[in-house]
C-alpha cells in the first residue's frame, strides 16, 4: 500500500464516523485526491482493501462523480459554471476568455499542471452569474477583464491556499448576497477545502 | 400455494400468489411481457424500462415498470394500450441508437432478445442521425471472456448476477449517465470461477466467451439436455452442436439444484472432445510400445485370461461413467466371488461415517428451509461450486452460516462464525468442546439444521466428523448433505455393492492378488495424493486394461487400452447427484473412431466369457438399476423421460462403503483442490487450459513473511521431487496455514505428512546457468 | 413588498459573525431546543410542525410534519438533511448553511429529537466547500459545547451528526439517490416502492429526508408556535420562503419572503427590475426543472398551489428572469445539456433520450436543423414523458428525466417561432 501511515491513519478515523465503512468511500477518495490531484488506480487498490469491497467497486462509485478526477489535475482547478443563469449571463464568454488563457479545451491540463479548466454545471452563485470556482472556491460577478487579471495573479502569484473572499474582493463582482464576513481560510489543492482532508488552510 | 389473489389483465381475470411480481403473474399465465433487464434470479432493478405497463390507481392509470411491481387483489392492468406501445417502442429506439447493428457478425444473432423484440415490438427505422458512442471493439476481461461495449444495453445482469449470486463484483457500471459503461479494472481482470453465467444471461452480445465466438449459428444448433458430471451437483444443462461438434453447453433453470447457472469449468471443459488426442482404435502394449489392435482381439485374449472364475481381478474405476456403466461392471464382477465385488473408486477419500443409522439426507432445496447451516467440507466453491451458489442464496435469505475447518475461506465473508485457528487445529482435530461454541449454542441446538459434511483432506480423522456429526444428530433437527467432491460419485456408491477408496487400494492391492486390473476412466497416477503407491502397484500388475479417452500418466500403464465415448455428449445413460437425485445424461455427438461406452466394452466381453449377464442394452441395464424402486418413484428412463421428471427423481438408496479408518494420517499442509487443476479434460480444452496449469500455493501475508518469500516464486523441494510454483497471498487463511493445490500437476506426488522444504526461487540467471 | 425574516433574521442583523456559536447564542440560539429537550415531548414537537403546515423546501413541496409522521419504528432511524442543493438557479441553501448553520443544527436537534433519532448526517455537495466547512465549524463547537453528542442539554438525548461532502453529482439530490450516495454507492435513484426512505432508507432503515430550509425553520417554528407560523403566508403555502432570485434583474439574491404576492411584484421590487428597463420574455418560476412562464404570466402568485395550476411548479424556489433578448433556444440547451450531463444512466429513456435531446437542440441552435426536428423534438419528449402533461408522467424512475423535457415543451408551446426561425428549410411539415 502506498499511502503513508498518517493518511491510513486519517482514513481509519474517517471510517470510524460512519456506521457502515462503506460509506467512508466518498470521503476517501476526496483524501485520495488530496494526495495525488486525481483518483489513481493505487489509491482506488488502498480504498478497496480500506472498506472491504473490490477495486472496480471502488472505481464504479469513483467515475460515477464528477468531481473524482480520472486524469491528474492542475495546482488550480478552473470551473466555469455554464447553467442557465451564468449561460444568460454570458459565461460563454467567460469560458472562451479562460480558454485562451490557458490554452485549454474541457478537462485538460497544462503542461506545467498549473491549470485544469472545466466548464461545469451549476455551482450555486446563479445570483452572481457568471461565476467560476477556482478550487471549489467561488468567484462572482465575473467579467471577461477581471477573468483574465484573475487568470494572470494566479499564474503569476501562485498561491497556496486559494480564499474566495480574496478573490471577489479583486477580481469578482455582483454576488449571490452579502457574505458579510471576512474569511481567511481556503482550499489548498484541486479538491474543497475542507478540514477532515486537511485541505483547508488560513493564510499567514 | 395457500392463497390466491385475482387480478385483470387486458380484461380477463388471472390468478396470481400474493407479492408476486407483476411481471412473473403475468408470464406464469401466457401474457408475456417484453423486458431486458429483469431476471427471474437476480433482484429487479427496473433500469431497461422495457416492461412498463399501465394499471389504474385512484390517479388515473399511471405506468408502471412491471418487472418491479408486485401484484395486489383487483389490481387491473393493461400490457397493450397505446400508451404503453408508445412507451416500448421509445424504449426501444433509445436502445437503438447507440447500439451498433453488427449483427451479421455478431455470436448472439439469431437468439438474442434485442433483436427479437426489435422486431416483435420496436419502430421501423431509427431516426438517429448522430454519431453513435463509440468504444474499442471486444476487449478481453479475462482468460475465456470477451466483452464489447457498444453493443452492450446497460441491464445491469452481468453485474447483478457478479455482486448478488455469485459474490465476486469484478464487473461494474463505470462512468455515469450516457458515457455509462460496463467494465472491469485494469489490474483486476473477470477472474470468477462463474463469469460464463453472465455470457449466458447477457441480452446482447456484449459478453461473448473466447470458446463460442464466431463458431456457430442459433439456427445451425441442435441441443438436448443433459446432466452435467462435472461434479455431484449435477446441474442440469443444454448441451450444443454443429456440424457433429460440441461447441456450447448452457445451464438450465432447474429450480431444485443449479437454478440455471453452471460453474464455468462445467461449461467450458468440454473442447477436449474435439481434441486430436483423443484415443480413437484399441492398443495393446508389446515390448513397451502401443499397437493399434482390433477389439476382437483384446476380448480374445482377455477371455483366455479369465478362464475361470478364480481369476483374481480387481477394479479401479472412475467417477465419470453413467450409473448403467456401473451397473455393467457390477453385474460383470459377480463372476468372480473371489474379489468380493469390490471396487476401488478413484477417490483418495470417501467418508462412510454419513451413510450410518439416524442421518437424515439433505436435499440442496434444505438449505433454504433451515434456519443455520453448517459446513465442515472441502472448499465448496472448488469442488461444489454451484452448491456454492446455493449456500450464499440461503445466508442472503437468512439462514445462519457456520462454517468449520481451513477450507471455505471464501464463505469467510458472509459466515456468521467461522471456526478456523483455535477451534480446529492445522491437523484438523477439533479442539473444543462443539456445545461451548457461540453460534453452536445460539443458532444449532434444537434449531433446523442443514449441514454439508466431508473430509477436507484424507489426511483428516474421520473421529472428528463423526463427533461433529453425533453432536448435530442429537441436539438439532438435523440434515446432512455428503460433499464427496467428484462426478458421478453418488452414481458409483448407489450401483456398485462395495466401495472402496483409493487408500484401500494401496493397502489391499498388489501384483501378487491381482491377475487382472481394469481402470475405468482414472488417473490417479495424476491426482491421487497416493500417487506414488498406485503407481508401483499398478507397473507391477501383470496384466492392465485402462478404458479412457486419453493416453495420460495412468493409462499408459495399461497393457490394453480401450478408446471410451464421453459422458458428456457421447452416451446416454443416468447421472446421480449429491442429493440422491437422479437425471439424465444424453447424447449429442458422436465419440471419435472407435471408442465404446464402458458397459459396451464390458458387454462385449461378458459375452466372449460366455458369462450369462443380463448386461446387453441400454435399456436393460437401466431397469436392473431400478428394479429395487418402486415403479413410481424410480428413477428409470421412462419415468426421466416425462417433462415433470425433467429435474430428476431423489431416491433414497443406503449404499454400502467399507473405507478403513485412515489411522493416523496426517499432514503438515492444507491440502484440496482447485476448481481448475491439471487433469487430463482440461488439458485438452484450449480456452481454460491455463487456468488448470498454472502452479500455487497459498498462504496468509504473514505466513509467506515467515517463510522468506518475496519474488512471487518459490521452490517446493522432497525426497528429490522439486516443483516450482508462485504464492498467492490468501489472507483468509489462519496464519501458519498453508495450502497445497493436489490438483496441480506433480503436487500430488510429494508425501504431505512428511515436510516439504519451501524457499525462495532461485534468480533466473542462477537457473539458466545449469 | 417586503421581506419577513425569519430564517434570514440572525444573519441579516448580525452580518459580522453570524455563523458562530457565540454570536447565534447571544440571540437565543439553541434556547428552543434546551426548552423542547428538557420540557417538551416528541408528540408535541411533532403536532407543532403539523400545525405550521410547512411543506418541503427540496422542490416536492410534501407537507413536512406528515412526513414525520411516516417514519417507521426502528432501533435505528437516522435524519438526513439534503444539503445537495444543485437545481440551476438554486442558492438558498448556500446562504443558510453559510451564514447561519448553527440554526440548522439546532434544527436537526429538535428534529431527532421529536423522532427519536440518534444519528443525523448533512449532506452537502461538494462544491460548496465553504459552506461545508462553515457547517463543520459549526457542527466541533455544538459538540464542544455538549449540544452534540451524548446527553445533550444534560437531557437523556444523544446525538451524533456528520457533515458528509458530496461529489458533483446533481442526482445525489434526489433522495433515495442520496441515501446510495451517503453510503458509499453510486449516486442512483432507488425504486419507490420499495425503498421509501421512511422505511427502507439509510442502510435500509427507516430514514427523514428533509431539506435544509425545511429544517432551519424548525427551531422558529417551536419558539414561536406552529400556529404563527401557519398565519404568516397564505393557506397551503404557509410561512416565508427564501427565494432566489437570477437572471437578468437588477437585483438579483435570496429574498425570505411570505408566499403570496405576483412573481411581477417580486422582481419589480425586490428585484428592482429588468436590467436595462427591458422586458421579461420569459422566466423560470422554481428551478431548472419547472416548466416556464411567458413575460405576460407575470402576475402568477408566488405560492405552491397557484403556480401547480399553471402547470408549472416551485420547486425549489428558484426565480429566474430571461429578458426579451435572451436566446431561448440556447436556454434550453443549456438546461438539456444539464440534465443530460447529470442523467444518472440507469433508464433507458433519461440516459440515451437526454443525449439525444441535446444533440438535437445543438443542431437546431447552430443553424444545422431540419424540418423535421422539431417533431422529433416532441416525440423524444413523449417517451420519455409521455403525454408532455404536468405533472409529468414519467417511463423513468426519477423525475430528472422528465425534467429535461420541461425547457422543451416550454420553448415549443409558447416560442415556436423562434425554434422555427433557426431551421433553413422554410417547408414545415
Ligand atoms: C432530480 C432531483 C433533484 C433534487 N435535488 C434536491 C436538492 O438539491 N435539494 C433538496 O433539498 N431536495 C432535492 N430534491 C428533492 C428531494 O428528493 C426530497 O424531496 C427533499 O430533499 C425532501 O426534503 P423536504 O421535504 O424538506 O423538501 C430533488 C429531487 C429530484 C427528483
Ligand atoms: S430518470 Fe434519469 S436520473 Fe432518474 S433514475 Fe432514471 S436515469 Fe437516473
Ligand atoms: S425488465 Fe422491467 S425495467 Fe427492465
Amino acid at each position: 500500500m502506498s499511502w503513508n501511515d498518517s493518511m491510513i491513519k486519517q482514513a481509519k478515523k474517517i471510517i470510524k464516523m460512519y456506521p457502515q465503512k462503506r460509506s467512508a468511500i466518498g470521503p476517501l477518495l476526496h483524501l485520495a485526491q488530496s494526495k495525488d490531484g486525481y483518483i489513481s488506480d493505487d489509491s482506488t487498490a488502498v480504498i478497496s482493501e480500506l472498506v472491504g469491497i473490490t477495486e472496480v467497486q471502488v472505481k464504479s462509485v469513483s467515475t460515477f462523480y464528477s468531481m473524482y478526477k480520472q486524469e491528474p489535475t492542475g495546482k488550480y482547478l478552473l470551473s466555469v459554471c455554464k447553467s442557465i443563469s451564468c449561460e444568460i449571463n454570458n459565461s460563454k464568454e467567460i469560458i472562451d476568455v479562460v480558454k485562451d488563457f490557458t490554452g485549454l479545451n474541457n478537462n485538460e491540463t497544462d503542461e506545467n499542471d498549473l491549470f485544469t479548466f472545466e466548464a461545469v454545471e451549476c455551482i450555486g452563485a446563479c445570483g452572481g452569474a457568471p461565476a467560476m470556482q477556482i478550487n471549489y472556491e467561488t468567484v462572482e460577478g465575473l467579467s471577461s477583464e477581471n477573468t483574465i487579471k484573475l487568470c494572470e495573479w494566479l499564474k503569476k502569484e501562485q498561491p497556496d491556499v486559494i480564499i474566495a473572499e480574496e478573490m471577489q474582493d479583486n477580481f469578482g463582482g455582483t454576488k449571490s448576497f452579502d457574505w458579510a464576513i471576512k474569511d481567511q481560510s481556503g482550499t489548498t489543492g484541486s479538491v474543497p477545502g475542507f478540514q477532515t482532508f486537511n485541505t483547508t488552510k488560513e493564510k499567514k | 400455494m395457500s392463497e390466491s389473489i385475482k387480478i385483470n389483465v387486458n380484461g380477463n381475470q388471472i390468478e396470481s400468489a400474493p407479492n408476486k411480481l407483476l411481471i412473473e403473474a403475468c408470464e406464469d399465465s401466457g401474457i408475456h411481457i417484453p423486458r431486458f433487464c429483469w431476471h427471474k434470479r437476480l433482484d429487479p432493478v427496473g433500469m431497461c424500462r422495457m416492461c412498463l405497463v399501465e394499471i389504474e390507481t385512484p390517479r388515473g392509470k399511471m405506468l408502471v415498470p412491471s418487472c418491479t411491481t408486485e401484484v395486489t387483489d383487483e389490481m387491473v392492468v393493461d400490457t397493450e394500450s397505446e400508451v404503453v406501445k408508445k412507451a416500448q417502442e421509445g424504449v426501444l429506439e433509445f436502445l437503438l441508437i447507440n447500439h451498433p447493428l453488427d449483427c451479421p457478425i455478431c455470436d448472439k444473432a439469431g437468439e438474442c432478445p434485442l433483436q427479437d423484440q426489435t422486431m416483435a415490438y420496436g419502430p421501423g427505422e431509427s431516426r438517429f442521425v448522430e454519431e453513435k458512442r463509440h468504444f474499442e471493439k471486444p476487449i478481453s476481461i479475462s482468460e475465456i471472456i470477451l466483452l464489447d461495449r457498444e453493443r452492450c444495453i446497460l441491464c445491469a445482469r452481468c453485474t447483478r448476477f457478479s455482486d448478488e449470486i455469485s459474490g465476486d463484483p469484478l464487473i461494474e457500471f463505470i462512468q455515469r449517465g450516457n458515457k455509462t459503461e460496463v467494465n472491469t479494472f485494469p489490474n483486476e481482470p473477470f477472474k470468477s470461477y462463474f463469469s460464463g453465467n453472465t455470457v449466458q444471461i447477457c441480452p446482447v452480445g456484449a459478453l461473448t466467451s473466447t470458446s463460442y465466438r464466431f463458431k456457430a449459428r442459433p439456427w445451425d444448433l441442435k441441443s438436448v439436455r443433459s446432466t452435467c458430471n462435472g461434479c455431484p451437483v449435477g446441474c442440469s444443462t443444454e448441451l450444443n452442436s454443429s456440424q457433429n461438434k460440441m461447441l456450447r453447453i448452457l445451464g438450465i433453470d432447474n429450480d431444485s439444484v443449479n437454478q440455471g447457472w453452471l460453474c464455468d469449468k462445467g461449461r467450458y471443459n468440454f473442447e477436449y472432445l474435439n481434441s486430436e488426442f483423443r484415443l480413437k482404435t484399441p492398443l495393446k502394449k508389446l515390448d513397451n510400445e502401443f499397437m493399434e489392435t482390433s477389439i476382437k482381439e483384446i476380448y480374445t485374449e482377455l477371455s483366455d485370461l479369465i478362464s475361470d472364475s478364480n481369476t483374481n481381478i480387481n477394479f479401479l474405476i472412475g467417477t465419470n461413467s453413467t450409473n448403467e456403466d456401473y451397473v455393467a461392471f457390477n453385474e460383470f464382477a459377480k463372476n468372480f466371488p473371489s474379489t468380493n465385488q469390490t471396487f476401488y473408486l478413484n477417490d483418495d477419500y470417501l467418508y462412510a461415517g454419513f451413510f450410518e443409522k439416524g442421518i437424515n439426507r439433505a436435499t440442496i432445496d434444505d438449505l433454504n428451509n433451515s434456519e443455520a447451516i453448517v459446513i465442515w467440507s472441502e472448499d465448496l466453491k472448488e469442488n461444489l461450486p454451484v452448491l456454492y451458489l446455493r449456500v450464499r442464496q440461503a445466508v442472503k435469505n437468512g439462514a445462519k452460516l457456520i462454517v468449520f475447518g481451513h477450507s471455505n475461506s471464501t464463505l469467510k465473508d458472509i459466515a456468521d462464525f467461522y471456526y478456523s485457528d483455535d477451534i480446529v487445529s492445522e491437523n484438523f482435530e477439533i479442539i473444543k468442546d462443539i456445545s461451548k461454541l457461540k453460534g453452536i449454542k445460539e443458532h444449532v441446538k434444537d434449531k433446523n439444521v442443514t449441514a454439508i459434511i466431508g473430509k477436507s483432506t484424507p489426511y483428516q480423522l474421520d473421529e472428528n466428523l463423526d463427533k461433529l456429526v453425533s453432536y448435530l444428530v442429537e441436539n438439532s433437527n438435523s440434515k446432512i448433505m455428503n460433499a464427496f467432491s467428484s462426478g458421478n460419485t453418488f452414481g458409483a456408491i448407489n450401483n456398485l455393492d462395495n466401495v472402496k477408496n483409493l487408500r484401500d487400494f494401496t493397502k489391499n492391492v498388489s501384483a501378487e492378488n491381482t491377475d487382472l486390473l481394469f481402470v475405468v476412466g482414472s488417473d490417479p497416477i495424476g491426482r491421487s495424493v497416493f500417487s506414488n503407491e498406485i503407481h508401483r502397484i499398478i507397473q507391477d500388475i501383470d496384466n492392465v486394461v485402462c478404458l479412457d479417452l486419453f493416453l495420460h500418466e495412468t493409462s499408459e500403464l495399461g497393457n490394453y487400452i480401450i478408446p471410451t465415448s464421453s459422458t458428456l455428449g457421447e452416451k446416454e445413460g443416468t447421472f446421480t447427484n449429491i442429493e440422491f437425485r437422479t437425471s439424465r445424461i444424453d447424447k449429442l455427438v458422436p465419440s471419435p473412431g472407435q471408442s465404446l461406452s464402458d458397459w459396451e466394452f464390458i458387454s462385449g466381453l461378458s459375452n466372449f466369457c460366455n458369462f450369462n449377464n443380463n448386461i446387453d442394452s441400454l435399456d436393460g441395464l437401466n431397469e436392473l438399476a431400478y428394479q429395487d424402486f418402486d415403479d413410481q418413484d424410480s428413477p428409470s428412463f421412462k419415468n426421466l423421460d416425462k417433462p415433470s421428471n425433467f429435474d430428476g427423481i431423489i431416491n433414497d438408496y443406503q449404499p454400502n462403503i467399507s473405507t478403513e479408518l485412515n489411522e493416523n494420517l496426517t499432514s503438515k499442509y492444507f491440502v484440496g483442490k482447485k476448481l481448475y487443476g491439471d487433469n487430463i479434460t482440461i488439458r485438452y480444452s484450449d480456452s481454460i487450459s491455463l487456468l488448470g496449469a498454472k502452479q500455487f500455493i497459498e498462504a496468509s501475508e504473514s505466513t509467506i513473511e515467515k517463510l522468506n518469500l518475496s519474488s512471487g516464486e518459490c521452490t517446493l523441494k522432497q525426497n528429490g521431487h522439486n516443483v516450482s510454483a508462485n504464492y498467492v497471498v490468501n489472507n483468509k487463511l489462519a496464519d501458519g496455514v498453508i495450502f497445497i493445490p493436489q490438483n496441480r500437476r506433480n503436487f500430488n506426488r510429494f508425501d504431505f505428512s512428511e515436510t516439504i522444504e519451501i524457499s525462495p526461487n532461485q534468480s533466473k540467471e542462477a537457473l539458466n546457468v545449469n | 413588498m417586503k421581506e419577513t425574516l425569519l430564517l434570514t433574521k440572525h444573519m441579516r442583523e448580525n452580518p459580522e459573525d453570524s455563523h458562530l456559536i457565540d454570536s447565534y447564542e447571544k440571540n437565543g440560539g439553541y434556547e428552543t431546543a434546551r426548552k423542547t429537550l428538557i420540557n417538551g415531548s416528541p408528540e408535541n414537537v411533532l403536532e407543532e410542525i403539523k400545525v405550521s403546515n410547512i411543506r418541503g423546501r427540496g422542490g416536492a413541496g410534501f407537507p413536512t410534519g406528515v412526513k414525520w409522521g411516516f417514519l417507521a419504528e426502528n432501533e435505528d432511524r437516522y435524519l438526513v438533511i439534503n444539503a445537495d442543493e444543485s437545481e440551476p438557479g438554486t442558492f438558498k441553501d448556500r446562504i443558510l448553511l453559510e451564514r447561519d448553520p448553527h440554526q440548522l443544527i439546532e434544527g436537526i436537534i429538535i428534529t431527532c429529537f421529536a423522532a427519536n433519532i440518534e444519528n443525523a448526517f448533512i449532506y452537502i455537495r461538494g462544491e460548496y466547500a465553504k459552506p461545508a466547512r462553515r457547517v463543520q465549524d459549526a457542527v466541533d463547537q455544538a459538540y464542544q459545547k455538549g449540544y452534540l453528542g451524548k446527553n445533550i442539554f444534560n437531557s437523556e438525548m444523544n446525538l451524533d451528526l456528520v457533515v458528509h461532502l458530496g461529489a458533483g453529482a446533481y442526482i445525489c439530490g434526489e433522495e433515495t439517490a442520496l441515501l446510495n450516495s451517503l453510503e458509499g454507492r453510486r449516486g442512483e435513484p432507488r425504486l419507490k416502492p420499495p425503498y421509501f426512505p421512511a422505511v427502507k432508507g439509510l442502510y435500509m432503515k427507516p430514514t427523514l429526508v428533509n431539506n435544509v430550509e425545511t429544517i432551519s425553520s424548525v427551531p422558529w417554528i417551536m419558539e414561536n408556535t406552529g400556529k404563527e407560523y401557519n398565519k404568516l403566508g397564505v393557506e397551503g403555502s404557509t410561512g416565508t420562503r427564501i427565494f432566489s432570485l437570477s437572471g437578468h434583474v437588477n437585483n438579483p439574491g435570496n429574498y425570505e419572503i411570505e408566499m403570496g404576492s405576483s412573481f411581477g411584484e417580486f422582481v419589480e421590487s425586490l428585484g428592482n427590475g429588468i436590467r436595462n428597463n427591458k422586458k421579461v420574455k420569459a422566466y423560470i418560476p422554481g428551478g431548472a426543472s419547472a416548466p416556464w412562464f411567458r413575460g405576460d404570466q407575470l402576475d402568477i402568485k408566488m405560492t405552491i398551489d397557484d403556480v401547480a395550476n399553471n402547470n408549472s411548479m416551485l420547486g425549489s424556489g428558484a426565480v429566474v428572469m430571461m429578458d426579451e433578448d435572451t436566446n431561448l433556444v440556447n436556454a434550453a440547451k443549456s438546461i438539456v445539456s444539464f440534465f443530460a450531463h447529470e442523467s444518472c444512466g440507469q433508464c433507458t429513456p433519461c440516459r440515451e433520450g437526454t443525449t439525444w435531446l441535446e444533440m438535437i437542440l445543438d443542431r437546431v441552435a447552430s443553424g444545422r436543423g431540419r424540418a423535421s426536428d422539431i417533431d422529433l423534438l416532441l416525440d423524444v419528449c413523449d417517451n420519455i414523458s409521455p403525454g408532455l402533461s404536468w405533472p409529468p408522467k414519467m417511463t423513468t424512475i426519477c423525475p430528472l428525466g422528465p425534467s429535461a423535457v420541461s425547457p422543451i415543451t416550454s420553448l415549443m408551446n409558447d416560442f415556436r417561432e423562434e425554434v422555427e426561425s433557426l431551421i433553413p428549410t422554410k417547408v414545415l411539415l
